[in-house]
């Protein structure tokens, strides 16, 4: 044993002297770090009630639930986090997978209460002292654990397009739609935007699982017109995707395209299940004026339920404004066709160039068929009524939509100006911008709507592919006059608009009569909406049916008439979209056939 | 390491070789052969330490994969031994004479996958779970939810919502269901 | 190489004739004869290296046999994760080890990564090597304060728990916890560094190394100690690999293996180290070794403070966490934790979840089979102070 191992150790006693470690108050002296894993706080600006928080939560320690004030809306379930601090562990998970950014931690760690269910709260609803506090734990820029950004999905380049109609996008490969199936949080609030409210979580789980067809089998579930609507779908179910607020939403219309094109048309009996359909002439017979996206879906679950079909329609072809509307270029015909057969092969009969009212009067259906759904749309122009309006080189889009489609000869002006901003003056401003470079080999056509280019009803990319394709687009100015020399067009005056809604969300623009425009024109073509016909509806008939505000007919909920074997669907009721012309038509199909089999009894 | 296998092919039926990485292999063997090679590998190969030993469920193939992770100081390289033996009656040859820790793993795993490994020193006798009545709960068929459920009670007043079903019950309780498709044989 | 027969316990020899007969190299013992008692360490006692126990039977006050009982804090993490989702799996696997979860957070994470072939970014890596040898920091000061406790050196531990909380600190500010970091997630890490961190990490660091000073002189060169601990749990060269015995405890006996030299990850290869080893294999020099590893820790945070780029990610991008699924394969994943082999064996399926991971940590020897042996033949008042020279943290026993 040596000395220095004695003597060393007695060197402790300095230590004596030392200042203590200790704080005298470590409440108020030590707060948590900047960074600290506190108490959760919730931001309900932010939280949509996604639930991605409870999913993640491995110990299940938050529940859902609902708290007063937070109401249920498009893309926010009105549901809030309730944490459970029995269960809790602070890893922070939740704050790491809030797609909003609206759940954080604070970094207080200090809570002392003698009753244990103060511990069980709902951050943001229960007021806490920590609920604004700057500081504590959120998610770092530099991480996710989801995927905000969505896969880009390819296009023919403009130089390509802007002289054909084929088809512009291409579709995802099945690589690229795993990739952003993968995306989907499975939340379900888009579910409630979609008018058919389509199991939009369901049929991408399953596609995620490499199940294609038990995908197909829930699109037809809710849908009927997978083919189409995976192309041209209003797709307000993007808007109210979760990761819609902080990134891109999941590509729901493109995955729909995607799981419907895997499945060749050959196999849709097989896959869906409808290879013995009973037997449709045991039912009753069901008619449907219009071959529409309404009537067509109303058709097709009429006729899964056992009923004898027929679908009387004015034009040779099949399919309403979704062939007579849409361009090619947007939804190639063959793709129509797809969705139209399947449903005439479960035994749907469509009778062409057969308008009701003229070749047989509305009342004759109802002796031959039990109940008749008319869904015959909105296909008539609707003028803006200001001088020079009456031009014979003044058109309406719609018309030369269906004239083009019908392949008839449609003008092409060298100048030309749309006055419209929603996604029906974007098909023809490009429909006559293809035209005009077949024909001249420049495009030269201007669109100009009311509406700021912010709240434009057009979809974004159909604003942006049209400018692609040479298209000038004007939003936010109100049309005066056509200028008419010599009785041809020489162009529009506009004046600035400055406001289109007012405060009570009514249509009232206002205008600044000083700022002005000229667009110089050989031809004006209008598309500020459209209206109905609603000729074919006797007078006497007119009497028993209940109407509605703006000339619309009065529906219940299961859109019967007040006529009760008369239901009435699709644009002329709700919309206008093909999405929600097919949610009607379900709906219809449905009523009616509670109507029938309650009139059996 | 590809030489020590090749070694080690000349004693015992090396069924698959997978190179995890350059220091991680992993190779197949048939169970009766098992102790013979890692004795090989042991004194003979330089694999001397023994990392671990342990068991996978595949239940639906009804196997357990036995996992042995031994290390070569000299290779500085692990070598993972796996065997495939029956679910059922699942016995294993003891290595605890091969190694002076190993019986602590095959009593483990005795007692948390049920599989017997004969002569091993006091492998019957309780390691965690004394006064455990249950199958063996690391088996895969052993739930543990359910085993939670019965066994605690849960705090009262939990419920959550599914946001979904919350919307739909707020904004459309009364959308159609896609109706059944009525087939000839109804 | 051995120096056993330099220590003072050279000519030691266990006094036999109180003994009953040997059979088979174990005395045969027989409660009855009044010859022996027995007695439960733990639990609940200050000697005990946490929630274990040893059932010891001695005979005066030495042991003649020794069982180690586990069980107390059986969490079956195992178990549990076969039911989460990979994303959920790291918040568990920390609590494998208290003093030091981040072997844990790091073996598991990068298990996954390695089965899921995701390349972690640059800055990610050195962020994780910073924590896992703060980590050890962190580890060594609470073992270093268990180690002098276990001779009655309470004043050390108190020392060193202190400083531990300054360390904890540290943790606070880069991960937002100070036990639980919950720091590694799987691609990468969470945060990037706090402002002005790694000032903070040097005072830090600089402050240790006083303590360690003042340490060395009352607790390194103390008299008591030394006579307390050398001789005391000798390991041979031929028991480490016979007993998988790793770490500090096997470097103590001679036998050169350290997992991040050996077979570095993460940055360990362009840190400058040196493997500390030593060939007495008792309980001294295993608690010499450890305090040098200590200051090569300390050292090697400095390091790596130099090294840290500014810029860089901090994270590979992942797949949605909430459906990841981990294509079929196995892997084994190890870090040095300050105990030596810490390893994560993980087994996918192709599914969401893990079909097995098991945690494999220092002490599941050192704890049963090492101590077990070493426990014969002591006394009882040198059982803690020979557990706690192990190393030993049972619930990485039970996981």
């Amino acid at each position: 044993m040596k000395l220095k191992d004695i003597i060393q150790p007695l060197t402790i006693w300095k230590r004596v002297a030392e200042e203590p470690w200790t704080i005298k108050d470590p409440l108020t002296e030590r707060p948590g770090a900047d960074n600290y894993r506190g108490f959760h706080q919730n931001d309900f600006a932010k939280c949509i009630g996604c639930g991605s928080c409870e999913e993640i939560c491995q110990n299940a320690a938050i529940d859902l639930v609902p708290v007063e004030g937070q109401e249920v809306k498009d893309g926010n379930s009105g549901l809030r986090p309730r944490i459970d601090y029995g269960r809790c562990c602070w890893c922070a998970l939740c704050v790491d997978i809030c797609p909003t950014g609206a759940l954080t931690m604070s970094n207080e760690y200090t809570w002392i209460d003698d009753d244990p269910e103060v511990f069980r709260f709902t951050p943001g609803a229960d007021k806490t002292k920590w609920q604004d506090d700057e500081k504590g734990y959120s998610r770092s820029e530099d991480i996710a654990l989801i995927n905000f950004d969505r896969i880009e999905m390819e296009e023919k380049a403009p130089e390509d397009r802007d002289k054909s109609f084929i088809e512009i996008v291409k579709g995802y490969n099945k690589e690229q739609a795993m990739l952003e199936a993968d995306r989907c949080l499975e939340c379900g609030l888009c579910t409630a935007t979609c008018p058919a409210h389509m199991d939009i979580p369901a049929y991408i789980a399953a596609l995620r699982e490499d199940n294609i067809e038990e995908a197909f089998r829930i699109l037809y579930e809710t849908n009927p017109l997978p083919e189409i609507c995976g192309r041209i779908c209003t797709h307000k179910c993007e808007t109210a995707c979760a990761l819609h607020n902080n990134g891109e939403a999941i590509a729901i219309r493109w995955l729909k395209r995607y799981i419907a094109d895997q499945i060749p048309a050959e196999r849709y009996k097989e896959v869906l299940g409808t290879e013995h359909l009973a037997d449709p002439k045991i039912g009753h017979k069901i008619a449907v004026i219009g071959a529409g996206p309404s009537g067509l879906s109303a058709a097709y679950y009429l006729a899964i339920l056992g009923y004898q079909v027929k679908i009387f329609e004015a034009l040779p072809d099949s399919g309403g404004m979704m062939r007579y509307g849409i361009p090619e270029y947007r939804l190639p015909y063959d793709q129509i066709n797809k969705d139209i057969d399947y449903i005439k092969s479960l035994g749907v009969e469509i009778q062409f160039n057969t308008r009701i009212g003229q070749d047989i009067p509305l009342e004759d259906l109802h002796q031959e068929y039990s109940a008749v759904y008319a869904a015959t749309g909105l296909h008539l122009g609707r003028s803006t009524r200001i001088p020079g309006s009456d031009n014979s080189e003044v058109y309406f889009a719609t018309d030369l939509l269906r004239k083009f489609t019908l392949g008839q000869d449609i003008p092409v002006g060298k100048k030309i100006v749309v006055i419209g901003g929603g996604n029906v003056a974007m098909d023809i401003t490009r429909t006559l911008a293809r035209l005009q470079n077949q024909k001249y080999g420049k495009v030269d056509i201007t669109a100009t709507s009311l509406e700021t280019e912010d709240i434009m009803p057009a979809d974004r990319e159909e604003i942006v592919e049209s400018r692609e394709e040479k298209a000038i687009i004007e939003p936010g100015w109100g049309p005066q006059e056509i200028e008419i020399k010599d009785g041809k067009i020489a162009g529009l005056h506009l004046i600035k608009c400055l406001s289109v809604f007012d405060e009570n969300g009514a249509f009232n623009p206002k205008f600044d009569a000083n700022e002005k425009k000229f667009f110089k024109a050989d031809m004006v073509v209008e598309s500020i909406g459209q209206g109905m016909d609603l000729s074919y509806i006797s007078d006497e008939l007119k009497e028993k049916i209940k109407m509605g505000p703006r000339g619309r007919i009065d529906v219940n909920e299961g859109f019967q008439t007040s006529v009760d074997w008369l239901f009435v669907g699709g644009d002329i009721i709700k919309g206008p979209d093909v999405i929600n012309g097919v949610a009607n038509g379900h709906i219809a199909a449905k009523a009616i056939d509670k109507y029938l089999n309650a009139q059996k009894k | 390491m590809k030489e020590k296998i090749d070694r080690l092919r000349k004693m015992v039926n090396v069924l698959q070789v997978v190179e995890k990485h350059p220091d991680l292999y992993f190779i197949t063997l048939e169970g009766n052969q098992l102790v013979m090679a890692l004795g090989y590998l042991k004194n003979t190969l330089n694999f001397k330490h023994l990392a671990f030993m342990q068991a996978v469920d595949y239940l639906e193939d009804n196997k357990f994969m036995l996992t042995y992770m031994v290390y070569n100081y000299e290779l500085k390289a692990n070598l993972g031994v796996n065997v495939f033996i029956d679910r059922e009656e699942s016995s294993m040859f003891s290595i605890h004479r091969l190694w002076e820790h190993a019986w602590q793993y095959q009593r483990e795993l005795y007692e948390m996958f049920g599989i017997d490994f004969p002569g091993s020193p006091r492998v019957d006798e309780p390691f965690i779970m004394e006064s455990w009545e249950e199958m063996p709960p690391m088996r895969r068929d052993f739930d543990t939810l359910a085993y939670s459920q019965k066994t605690y009670f849960p705090r009262p007043g939990r419920e959550t919502n599914d946001p979904k079903e919350q919307m739909k019950k707020a904004k459309y309780p009364n959308y159609p269901d896609s109706p059944k498709i009525r087939r000839d044989d109804e | 190489m051995n120096k056993i027969s330099e220590s003072k316990y050279k000519d030691f020899v266990a006094d036999r004739s109180k003994y009953p007969e040997m059979e088979n190299g174990k005395p045969v013992i027989d409660l009855d004869s009044h010859k022996f008692t027995k007695i439960w360490q733990g639990p609940q006692h200050p000697g005990v290296t946490g929630n274990m126990s040893v059932e010891i039977i001695v005979n005066g006050d030495e042991i003649v046999d020794a069982k180690t009982h586990v069980g107390y804090l059986h969490r079956g993490f195992e178990k549990l994760m076969e039911r989460r989702r990979y994303i959920q799996c790291f918040p568990i696997v920390c609590r494998i080890c208290v003093p030091e979860p981040d072997t844990n957070e790091y073996c598991v994470s990068a298990a996954m990564e390695d089965l899921a072939g995701i390349v972690i970014p640059d800055k990610a890596a050195w962020l994780r090597t910073l924590n896992l040898e703060m980590s050890r920091v962190a580890g060594f000061l609470m073992w270093l304060g268990g180690q002098a406790g276990s001779l009655g050196m309470g004043a050390i531990g108190q020392w060193t728990v202190a400083m531990r909380d300054y360390w904890l600190d540290l943790f606070e500010e880069m991960t937002g916890g100070r036990i639980y970091h919950m720091y590694m997630i799987p691609g990468g890490v969470r945060k990037n560094l706090p402002l002005g961190f790694k000032e903070r990490v040097l005072q830090t660091v600089d402050r240790t190394y006083k303590l360690l000073d003042d340490i060395e002189r009352v607790f390194l060169n103390n008299a008591i100690a030394k006579s307390r601990l050398k001789g005391l749990g000798i390991i041979t060269p031929e028991m480490v690999s016979e007993y998988g015995i790793v770490g500090p405890t096997a470097r103590a006996s001679g036998i050169a293996d350290d997992i991040r030299i050996n077979q570095p990850y993460l940055k360990y290869a362009e840190l400058e180290m040196k493997m500390l080893t030593s060939n007495i294999g008792d309980a001294y020099d295993r608690t010499e070794l450890r305090f040098q590893e200590l200051l090569q820790s300390l050292d090697l945070v400095k390091q790596i403070l130099n090294k840290i780029p500014e810029n860089g990610e901090i994270q590979a991008k992942l797949p949605n966490v909430l459906h990841w699924k981990i294509p079929a394969g196995q892997t084994y994943i190890k870090a040095e934790s300050t105990r030596g082999e810490h390893g994560f064996y993980m087994v996918s399926d192709g599914s969401k979840y893990p079909r097995r991971v098991f945690a494999r940590g220092a002490s599941y020897t050192h704890a049963i089979s090492v101590l077990e042996k070493l426990a014969v033949n002591i006394t009882i008042s040198d059982l803690a102070a020979l557990m706690v020279s192990l190393h030993t943290c049972p619930p990485e026993i039970e996981r």
